[in-house]
């Protein structure tokens, strides 16, 4: 299949070799040239313009940071691509911003699909990741040749944005539960306990989790620096607190994590891994900084 | 004065009405034609766009709902910026993001425009009395300037600082009065479910530590029942919005002001957006009781 992509971070990167490993065949365009060249060595094309990527190409993928940078690509692309191709987008953007995009899609013809990913990093270099998507369901027999590429699972969530509602369920249960394993650890260490422990005994029990496994072991081992920048997770809580707002749900638990991110943020943990969560409330109880 | 209003609501009509009182001529636009009926018959002109409001005022007034209606008013197509000469000053004085405010005064300011941001507490009643709080931001030379207008429409006028100060202020207050009428429902809803009478634990309270109006008058009315509004629950909704998104902006935390925001959009999304805010008595009532 000719397949264009753009956005080439610690996601895009291992996705487009996946891609070009399966055989298709691939036009790329990045900002810094230099970000493209590991793709071109693979035998990927590399184009002058977005708009040159989507000349040509039937699926058009993008993987960039916010809903403003897709929606900027979605423009440009909207100039290039026939009537009958698929804008098929990565990111974690806004629901309502994927529903835009996709009604002026529409008009031209376009098919947007927002199918935003869960399993970070490493599900992306391992082709592990669980997508979720929104779309025409028609469009799953065109898309099912990628996915397969790029992930353990790709569930179809609804029409356009409806795959974004699912990602901010997502982020939501697990940084929810990543401030639960950073309450566990305070408890746990107030006492006198080891956590490492407690999270050993706990991962085969019924509060076992993915978020107790690698972040709560992060936390056990007081590693903050490697995994997900907690930035990335905060961008996340804006996205899904203000639709929650607009919408009118409570969201109490998340709400109150929220803030305890805001915290994380003005205490200059950014760049961390989320498991720094732990380190907010360290402040607040006045352990000592480590 | 010849004093522009552009916004005519519940509060901006009452507003424009007290300044053309006082003698000042009131140079009028407005979205929806009907709402320049009240104007008919008092000293009032009405203009086809608010470019023409300001080519033709000293003062221009904006009272309109969120921060994408006031920028479209002044720098949208048509705008106050297309008409305003050098020296007009204008005053926003519509609840909006402290960080959109001093984006419009920047934007303002390259034409030569003053930007005075100055929302109000005090409702639709504090409008029709005459009685507003009036929170202020922007130069103490635009200040003196409009400051008589102010004094026609509110009793309570102050300068808290530059452009977006007025607004930082609005959200503090929206802070206050969000968490305290949560706070007065949670202890009613505990005295009642304890078996004890809330009407008495207010007059108790009311002359403690725990005084506040919101005890006073939000209490009163939570006793008596009457969600009538007041202050509409779906815009105390909307200001916490702005509230949070400020503090996430800023990395803040504001424990508190999250949790409540949380009761607003419930209140908002089970269809009680309409009723005054203390409507969060009744939620905290329906969520804490047996269900059918």
């Amino acid at each position: 299949m000719n397949i264009g992509f753009i956005g080439f971070g610690t996601m895009g990167q291992p996705m487009t070799e996946h891609l070009l490993k399966a055989g298709h065949s691939l036009r790329v365009w990045s900002r810094r040239a230099a970000s493209a060249d590991f793709a071109t060595a693979l035998g990927a094309v590399r184009c002058e313009s977005v708009q040159d990527v989507a000349v040509g190409s039937e699926i058009v993928c993008t993987n960039v940071t916010g809903s403003a940078d897709v929606d900027g690509l979605a423009t440009e692309l909207r100039s290039g691509l026939a009537p009958g191709a698929i804008h098929l987008d990565f990111s974690t953007i806004a629901p309502s911003a994927a529903r835009a995009i996709a009604a002026r899609h529409r008009e031209c013809g376009v098919d947007f699909v927002d199918a935003p990913v869960s399993g970070g990093g490493t599900g992306a270099r391992n082709a592990t990741l669980a997508i979720m998507w929104g779309g025409r369901e028609e469009l799953g027999t065109r898309l099912a040749p990628i996915f397969s590429v790029l992930g353990k699972s790709a569930v179809r969530i609804g029409e356009a944005g409806a795959g974004q509602v699912a990602k901010a369920c997502n982020q939501m249960i697990l940084v929810n539960l990543i401030e639960a394993c950073a309450e566990a650890a305070v408890l746990a260490n107030a006492a006198g306990v080891d956590f490492g422990l407690v999270r050993e005994a706990m991962l085969g029990g019924s509060a076992g989790s993915r978020a107790l496994d690698v972040f709560g072991g992060r936390m056990a081992s007081r590693d903050f620096a490697a995994g997900v920048e907690a930035r990335l997770h905060h961008k996340d809580y804006a996205l899904l607190m203000d639709e929650a707002a607009r919408i009118g749900a409570p969201l109490p638990i998340a709400a109150a994590v929220w803030q305890q991110l805001n915290a994380l943020i003005a205490q200059g943990l950014g760049t961390q891994d989320t498991s720094s969560l732990l380190r907010v409330l360290e402040v607040a109880t006045g352990r000592a900084a480590d | 004065m010849n004093v522009g209003f552009i916004g005519l609501g519940l509060m901006g009509r009452p507003m424009a009405l007290h300044l053309e009182k006082a003698g000042h001529t009131l140079h009028l636009w407005a979205r929806r034609p009907e709402s320049l009926a009240p104007f008919a018959s008092v000293n009032a002109k009405t203009y086809a766009t608010p470019a023409l409001v300001a080519a033709n005022a000293d003062v221009v007034i904006t009272m309109v709902a969120d921060a994408p209606d006031v920028e479209k008013v002044c720098l949208g197509a048509d705008g106050l910026a297309a008409g305003g000469k050098p020296g007009l000053i204008v005053v926003d004085m519509s609840t909006i993001n402290p960080n959109a405010a001093r984006s419009i005064g920047l934007r303002l300011g390259e034409k030569g425009i003053a930007f005075v941001d100055a929302p109000v507490s005090g409702g639709e009643m504090g409008a029709i009395n005459a009685a507003l709080t009036i929170m202020v931001g922007g130069t103490q030379e635009a200040f003196d300037k409009v400051k008589p207008l102010f004094e026609k429409m509110g009793k309570s006028v102050t300068l808290i600082g530059g452009s977006g100060a007025g607004q930082v202020a609005k959200a503090c207050n929206q802070i206050l009065t969000g968490v305290g009428v949560m706070a007065v429902a949670e202890a009613f809803n505990f005295a009642t479910q304890s078996g004890v009478d809330a009407a008495k634990v207010r007059e108790a309270l009311l002359g403690g530590f725990a005084y506040s109006k919101v005890l006073e008058n939000h209490g009163q009315r939570m006793l008596d029942r009457n969600f009538k509004p007041g202050f509409k629950a779906w815009m105390h909704q909307k200001d916490l919005r702005i509230v949070m998104e400020e503090a996430h902006r800023m990395g803040l935390m504001l424990p508190s002001a999250a949790a409540t925001a949380q009761v607003f959009n419930a209140i908002v999304g089970s269809g009680m957006g309409e009723d005054d805010s203390i409507t969060a008595l009744q939620l905290l009532e329906k969520i804490s009781s047996r269900q059918e």
